[in-house]
């Protein structure tokens, strides 16, 4: 049973036809990533995926269940999310151990004490972080709240949305670390959007590269790696990737 | 640097304070570099410093900072005690700067033209037209296609990547001769940002211009710059040249290159930078 | 615990209780309240109005109520600091008691038109669509009712009197507090914070109640701080026209109505609750923009 089966997802808002007839599959325990520029839709696909956008069409199947525009409550413990911008992703009047403390109390889950406890020490965050308030924290330090949010519902799917795009670099080596270190012990799934390549290349075992709202290719990282994308506006972005190179920057184009 | 020829700016002992309520915050402490003309990039964590550095060299950094330093010189002339009169006249004239964001750092209710026609008006004496045909020419050295329609534009109206554009046809069109940069091509995409680098880059080395390149990105800045300053905690760890960034010897640099994940070099876990209290003095 | 360890317990880094962090950040904001002189100007009136509310039989001097015909019209001496009216009533106690009524009036206009305001606009700002649409409709009909109007429809259809007066105010003083609230609502729905909340399975409802409305409590609170000012005003205006507090309660406005004929040869008849009047107003103003400088998230922390 594949973890995640999308097929012909279309979403539009109002004009925009922001996904096209995107399709992929994702396994139990792979890590799957979406990289595209701004505008390529990823991030819509991922929140569709997430039952955040209601205006989809096509078929979307998780876990072996079809979903429709109501996910049930079922869907929330399985399936969780990790946002982009750590300053915005935790409430600003929350304590973290009261953000921490909500999604139990949504699915009326008892011993919330040693759930918090438990999944602070999972991103390595120590006790004397639980009280404090988001603008007491750090970016990295906001974003591991965030992964432990995502992950005390024990979730079995792991949505990132450019989880480390607003940290600095060397924040970002710790977060994906974690990440990386969590999806081995807990046997997650992911699926990972970033505009950065090099992320993506490093957490995922499968890439989706999208463009104006199609996905372009479906490759390993390894093929990508060697330097074979199929498909010239991979070559491009492979390219872009690698650093300034004035020779190349000329022959760049616009792909629509 | 070239040899022999002046440094276009020199900066000795730069120090930043800031007076809080919670106490003083040293954001640059002792920092010291020449500009020739050529591109030098700074790069830096946040909180490094490497922004307040380039709002400094303008005096533009907002109350309650303090600037201090042992030398402060364009060309020579002394920008500590200079007047603000005689700071306006450098401002945008001589060395200009351009921002991250063009959505922020672009005046929304006036057309990209006329806004980089006034920054042309304020610092030559021209007419209208002048500055209008002048605006065009630059529009169409930033590689803009149909510069005539996009003059009309609003900044709503134009793309991240063309925003950029207009935002260094505004500060070239006065032929400063330093153009400093903050995370100029940040909020670009990534072919985006090379095309506008491609472009900076002509028209730095066709002018003979000096370019701070202030950016957090070490990679970008070891393919697009001629030297590097490294900084951490309001100083500088190094300053390396960018062809010889892979054997530089300070622990932050080599800690810094060694945590980004690299297309060509698959690692399972990326190593992480361990601080050293020593680089800050402590 | 000593005053130090207190300190250093509110101000601690590692909180290590719910109550620890909430206490905490309520001290930094009153350090920062403090800074400001006005604002403790404000703060300081309000507390001597609720405190001579609070004690007015032991402050006053007299009993409000007591008439003296041979002592109509004395100017302010040493038995009366503040002088008698034409009933030859001590103006002082009157005044004293006054405030009573005051604080009635606003306590009760803030206590039923902010949470109400709040709700509704919360609710019409995150729900947007045809919710939006009708909660906003509501709130503009009542937004269309001139006050005083209402408040003379009331009067003739009920008796006069401070309650009503009080309801007419209330009626029609809630419409902006839903207006500011759905603004703020419209913004916060968009953040990710409540996107991941939506993501944890919660109910629009909850959403609402728990993580939208405490974001719009502050400028609440600031709004409703600085309109006390408005609503005691607008009792006082009332109880001038005779639509409010009827005689003999000693409402303010109803004092400088009976006192206006008197008020060039004796002045301090309409004078004494006058200046109370602008006091009180100018208090809670003081005050609320305090509370706006240390309650207002666009500062940077």
């Amino acid at each position: 049973m594949s973890a995640i089966h999308v097929d012909g997802l279309d979403v539009r808002f109002g004009e925009t036809h922001a996904v096209r007839a995107a399709s992929f599959v994702v396994a139990e325990g792979e890590s799957f990533g979406i990289v595209g520029e701004s505008g390529s839709g990823k991030s819509t696909v991922l929140r569709a995926l997430a039952g955040l956008n209601p205006d989809w069409t096509g078929r979307m199947e998780v876990l072996g269940t079809a979903q429709g525009r109501q996910r049930p409550r079922s869907f929330y413990a399985a399936v969780q999310m990790v946002f982009q911008d750590p300053f915005g992703s935790l409430h600003p009047r929350q304590t973290v151990d009261r953000a921490l403390a909500e999604p139990l109390a949504i699915h009326g889950l008892a011993d919330a004490e040693a759930r918090i406890e438990r999944v602070l020490a999972e991103v390595q965050l120590g006790p004397g972080f639980r009280f404090r308030y988001p603008h007491q924290l750090s970016g990295g330090q906001r974003q591991r709240v965030a992964i432990a949010r995502a992950l005390i519902l024990e979730p079995r799917i792991l949505l990132l949305d450019e989880p480390t795009s607003a940290l600095d670099v060397s924040i970002q080596a710790e977060v994906l670390n974690l990440l990386a270190e969590l999806r081995l012990r807990l046997g997650l799934t992911f699926v990972l959007v970033s505009h950065n390549l090099a992320v993506v290349a490093h957490m995922c075992e499968r890439i989706a590269v999208m463009n104006a709202g199609r996905i372009v290719e479906e490759l390993t990282t390894a093929s990508l790696r060697a330097g074979t994308p199929r498909e010239a506006y991979t070559r491009q972005l492979l390219l872009a990737s690698r650093g300034y190179d004035r020779a190349a920057a000329a022959q760049f184009r616009t792909f629509d | 640097m070239s040899a022999g020829a002046a440094p276009l700016l020199e900066v000795d002992n730069l120090h930043i304070r800031f007076h809080t309520r919670t106490g003083i915050v040293e954001a640059v402490r002792g920092l010291s570099f020449t500009l020739g003309r050529e591109k030098l990039g700074v790069v830096g964590e946040s909180g490094s410093g490497k922004s307040m550095t380039g709002r400094a060299i303008l005096r533009l950094v907002p109350p309650p900072g303090e600037v201090r330093a042992d030398r402060l010189a364009f060309k020579g002339q002394d920008l500590l005690t200079l007047d603000e009169v005689g700071m306006r006249a450098i401002r945008g004239r001589r060395i200009s700067m351009v921002l991250q964001d063009p959505k922020f750092s672009l005046n929304p209710v006036m057309t990209v033209g006329d806004q980089i026609a006034e920054a042309y008006r304020l610092h030559h004496k021209v007419g209208r037209a002048a500055a209008r045909a002048r605006t065009i020419d630059m529009l169409a050295a930033v590689k803009i296609r149909d510069p005539k329609r996009v003059y009309d534009l609003y900044p709503h109206e134009v793309s991240g990547g063309m925003g950029q554009r207009v935002m260094i046809a505004m500060m070239l069109i006065p032929e400063p001769d330093i153009i400093i940069a903050d995370e100029p091509t940040s909020a670009l995409d990534v072919t985006v940002q090379m095309q506008v680098l491609a472009i900076l880059d002509d028209l730095v080395t066709q002018r003979g211009m000096g370019l701070i390149f202030i950016s957090h990105d070490l990679a970008l800045v070891s393919s697009f710059c001629d030297r590097i300053l490294v900084m951490y905690g309001g100083r500088v760890m190094e300053t390396v040249e960018a062809r010889a960034l892979a054997s530089a010897t300070h622990p932050y640099t080599r800690g810094l290159l060694a945590c980004l994940p690299q297309l060509d070099d698959p690692a399972a876990t990326l190593p992480t930078l361990q601080r050293d209290p020593a680089w800050l003095g402590r | 615990m000593t005053a130090s360890t207190l300190r250093a317990w509110l101000l601690s880094d590692a909180p290590r209780s719910r109550l620890q962090a909430r206490a905490g950040q309520a001290y930094l904001r009153w350090i920062s309240f403090k800074t400001n002189p006005l604002a403790l100007v404000g703060l300081a009136i309000v507390v001597v109005l609720l405190l001579m509310a609070a004690f007015a039989p032991l402050i006053a001097t007299h009993d409000p109520l007591a008439q003296s015909l041979d002592h109509r019209l004395r100017p302010p001496s040493a038995t009366n600091w503040f002088g008698t009216d034409a009933l030859g009533r001590d103006i002082f106690s009157r005044v004293v008691h006054g405030t009573r009524i005051t604080l009635v009036v606003v306590l009760f206009v803030v206590v039923t038109v902010g949470p109400l305001g709040l709700l509704i606009g919360a609710t019409a700002g995150y729900a947007g669509g045809w919710v939006d649409t009708v909660l906003m409709r509501v709130t503009d009909i009542f937004l269309a009712f001139p006050r005083l109007i209402l408040a003379l429809a009331f009067v003739a259809a009920l008796k006069p009197g401070i309650e009503n007066a009080v309801i007419a105010i209330a009626l029609t003083a809630w419409p902006p507090y839903a207006r500011v609230a759905r603004a703020e609502a419209m913004v916060i729905r968009n953040a990710d914070y409540i996107a991941a909340v939506r993501l944890q399975g919660a109910s629009a409802t909850r959403i609402v109640l728990l993580h939208v409305m405490p974001l719009c409590t502050p400028s609440l609170i600031v709004r409703t701080t600085l309109d006390m000012a408005g609503i005691i005003l607008t009792a006082a205006g009332l109880g001038f026209l005779g639509l409010g507090a009827q005689p003999p309660l000693p409402e303010w406005g109803a004092m400088i109505a009976t006192g206006r004929e008197q008020i060039f040869d004796q002045w301090w008849v309409a004078t004494a609750p006058g200046i109370a009047i602008c006091v009180v107003a100018l208090g809670f103003n003081l005050l609320g923009d305090g509370l706006r400088d240390v309650l207002d998230p666009k500062q940077s922390q």
